[in-house]
């Protein structure tokens, strides 16, 4: 897979404190990249450097390996995380308007909109001002606006905030849709459990550093804890002897409903694993031996404790 | 393309502003404001003269009072009674006046007792009365022959008319009235103080709006924040000068088309005189000069454009430069009150142009009014209100070169403390912090 953007060893500073301190990372073509980070970790600084609004004290950024330059932005849909529009104009009229700030003449733009507007039945919204939609209606419209001129990249920062379920699911959908017609994301997010569902990399930055980053199936096994959970039926005492010296038994959660007992294991050696399994096999009836991964949030959250 | 960026925000700045009915409201309603402010002083004056004032007058010369004057505000009423008694008895009238027996060598043997406070044009109207009577009284003495008609014959008023010297050579010897002149001067430089505020500060609330709807960080993802803040002023500025070519346009009809119809034919012909430069025809048609050159003022069209031209020129200047003040200062603050603290370095210069416009034009062509029509921050107001008097073209031209000159170094300026502050939110920064960010690097 080829790499739309690359940023490199980017660091800016500001007068009292370090937003970034030599930032890396790689956004392969097609990808949903995840940019998270706790608050104040400089997620946005990054983002804004992405989009040409501020300029790096040192490093470049890269965009289908070339310096990124002014008209690159034409190619860059941002949708920032404190939404606005000009709340006096009208929801056609603005988004006309946004659309030929992006390069789009008013009959591409028109005819684009109108298709939008279609698929998320807002027509009847076209004449109405802005200051007349509720929230959730006019980040919708946003939403049409950051993608309405087809970017080659698309920076999402926290893009379900505010949104129903159903209207997050919309929006999740049209994401992915996106991503399927070939466009790269860039999704800045707080919100684990929708970086598990939509993202495939990931960029964990904290205190202006990147500390962690990947494809979110290596990171969460690599950084699985080995531990297993077994479901059995039989003798205990066989189970335990046949394991002794192999691994270590964290808990017994006992579950009176079901006929299948389950067991927390620690194995310390990956090697190991084939042997518990046969040894366990031997003594007991099993009926499940699977790993538990960890979350992205549990990740997350120790990595950012520094206790990864 | 970054050009057409700033065209689109230009569209967009001057499309959300002309299309509101205020817009048009004000540029037809203002011209008729203006009238009526300048009008209104005469009108205050000729309903707040409240009912007449009757005095009663105790005469023991026996030579005032019987030529003694009433007209609408005041009454004189000759009475026998004693001073004393009468202050006491005629409570109901405005006050006594008292005249000494020996007026004439005396003339300071007069008192007025008042029942309420009097004012300055009454206590003038009385002396000026028992002055004119006394010297008419004293002249008598002298026992002159057909004095009567003598008097008559002398008693003059002037009325004088200006030619300007250096232009009568090329028989263009406009009459020059300083009267019009200051009436258009005020106008003038008061127009461009309003639109310096009014404009100026319509550009601030726009950038603090945009801050506060977070428009902007949508905005600056697709054009520089730079092209953002020259749209913005540039959009505001055609408004003005729109409102500015209507109100030319409506004051051209009304001068040139309209007034000459309206105007009685000996007037007209006066004013025709007056814009000839033949002086002689103008003082036999018997009307006011003064009048006259006013009119011949707001009906000569080559005068009428040349004053808009300016108008035009020295608001937008004026405006760009101010404008890119309030810019930076909007794009600092969250909200209008946060605003006004740094507001201060803009409102000074303002101010003082047009305290400076109130002396200069007692005398438009000092050291004081021309370097206060050069100097950048005060020139827009200052010079426009000298325009009027036909001041030398290249202090006009020094004046808009150092004007438009000083806006580039302000927007220079200002857009390095725009980028900036577009994006600090919260604390209200302070001047001290707003000259730092114009070291800041992008």
């Amino acid at each position: 897979m080829k790499d739309l953007l690359s940023v490199e060893h980017v660091s800016k500073r500001y007068a009292a404190h370090t937003a970034l301190d030599d930032v890396s990372l790689v956004i392969p073509e097609g990808s949903v990249y995840g940019l998270l980070g706790p608050n104040g970790a400089g997620k946005t600084t990054l983002i804004r450097i992405i989009n040409r609004i501020t300029a790096p004290d040192t490093g470049r950024v890269l965009f289908e390996g070339d310096e990124i330059a002014p008209e690159d932005v034409r190619r860059i849909g941002y949708l920032p995380e404190e939404r606005g529009l000009y709340k006096k104009m009208k929801v056609g009229e603005q988004a006309l308007f946004f659309a030929r700030l992006k390069g789009l003449s008013r009959r591409e733009a028109t005819l684009r909109l109108k298709q939008w507007f279609e698929k998320f039945g807002i027509q009847s919204w076209w004449d109405k001002r802005v200051e007349e939609l509720s929230k959730g209606m006019a980040q919708k419209v946003q939403f049409i606006v950051t993608v309405l001129h087809r970017p080659r990249l698309l920076i999402f920062d926290e893009p379900f905030s505010g949104f129903d379920p159903i209207n997050a699911n919309l929006l999740k959908e049209e994401i992915l849709a996106l991503r399927d017609q070939g466009a790269t994301v860039i999704f800045s997010t707080h919100n684990m459990s929708s970086v598990e569902e939509i993202c495939d990399h990931i960029t964990l930055i904290n205190r202006s550093k990147n500390i962690l980053s990947g494809r979110v199936d290596d990171i969460r096994r690599r950084h699985g804890a080995n531990i297993f959970e077994v479901a059995w039926r039989g003798d205990e005492e066989a189970l335990r002897r046949a394991v002794a010296g192999r691994c270590e038994i964290l808990e017994g959660a006992e579950r009176e409903e079901s006929v299948y007992r389950t067991l927390k294991l620690h194995v310390a050696d990956d090697d190991q694993v084939r042997s518990v399994i046969a040894a366990m096999n031997e003594a007991v009836e099993l009926r499940s031996f699977r790993e538990i991964i960890p979350s992205m949030n549990d990740i997350f959250i120790r990595a950012v404790n520094g206790t990864l | 393309m970054p050009t057409s960026n700033i065209l689109l925000i230009i569209q967009r700045e001057f499309n959300e502003r002309v299309r509101k009915k205020s817009f048009l409201l004000s540029t037809l309603i203002t011209p008729f404001l203006i009238i009526a402010l300048m009008a209104a002083p005469a009108f205050i004056m000729k309903y707040s003269r409240g009912e007449q004032k009757r005095i009663a007058v105790i005469d023991d010369s026996g030579l005032v009072a019987p030529y003694l004057e009433s007209n609408e505000t005041v009454r004189f009423e000759t009475t026998n009674l004693a001073p004393d008694e009468a202050r006491k008895r005629l409570s109901d009238l405005f006050g006594v006046l008292c005249i000494g027996s020996d007026i004439l060598e005396n003339p300071n043997d007069v008192r007025l007792y008042a029942n309420a406070s009097t004012s300055l044009s009454l206590e003038s109207n009385i002396t000026d009365q028992i002055a004119k009577i006394l010297e008419t009284e004293k002249l008598k003495a002298y026992d002159i022959k057909d004095l009567d008609r003598i008097l008559g014959e002398v008693k003059t008023t002037v009325a004088m008319q200006t030619f300007r010297n250096d232009r009568s050579q090329e028989g263009d010897s406009q009459a020059q009235s300083s009267a019009a002149a200051t009436a258009i001067g005020y106008v003038l430089g008061f127009i461009l103080y309003m639109f310096l505020m009014i404009y100026g500060s319509m550009v601030m609330q726009s950038v603090i709006e945009e801050k506060n709807s977070r428009v902007l960080e949508v905005m600056v993802s697709s054009v520089r924040p730079f092209d953002l803040m020259m749209g913005k002023i540039l959009g505001v500025a055609a408004v003005a000068v729109v409102q500015i070519l209507l109100w030319g346009i409506l004051v051209m009809v009304v001068g040139g088309f309209v007034m000459p119809r309206l105007l009685p034919a000996e007037a007209l012909a006066g004013v025709q005189a007056m814009q000839q430069g033949m002086p002689d025809t103008v003082s036999m048609s018997g009307m006011d000069p003064e009048m006259l050159q006013a009119v011949a003022a707001m009906t000569d069209l080559g005068y009428m454009l040349k004053i808009f031209g300016c108008l035009l020129l020295f608001v937008v200047g004026g405006y760009l430069l101010y404008s890119a003040m309030f810019a930076a200062v909007g794009s600092a603050v969250d909200n209008v009150q946060d605003a006004s603290q740094l507001q201060m370095p803009i409102t000074l210069p303002i101010i003082l142009a047009l305290l400076m416009m109130l002396a200069v034009i007692e005398d438009p062509n000092s050291q004081l009014a021309f370097w206060f029509s050069i100097i950048p921050f005060t020139s827009p107001v200052v010079m426009m209100a000298r325009i009027p008097y036909d001041i030398p073209w290249w202090e006009i031209l020094l004046s808009l070169t150092l004007l438009y000159a000083s806006f580039v170094g302000m927007v220079w300026l200002a857009a390095k403390i725009y980028r900036v502050g577009i994006f600090m939110y919260g604390k209200k920064p302070s001047l001290k912090e707003l000259a730092k960010w114009m070291r800041y690097k992008y």
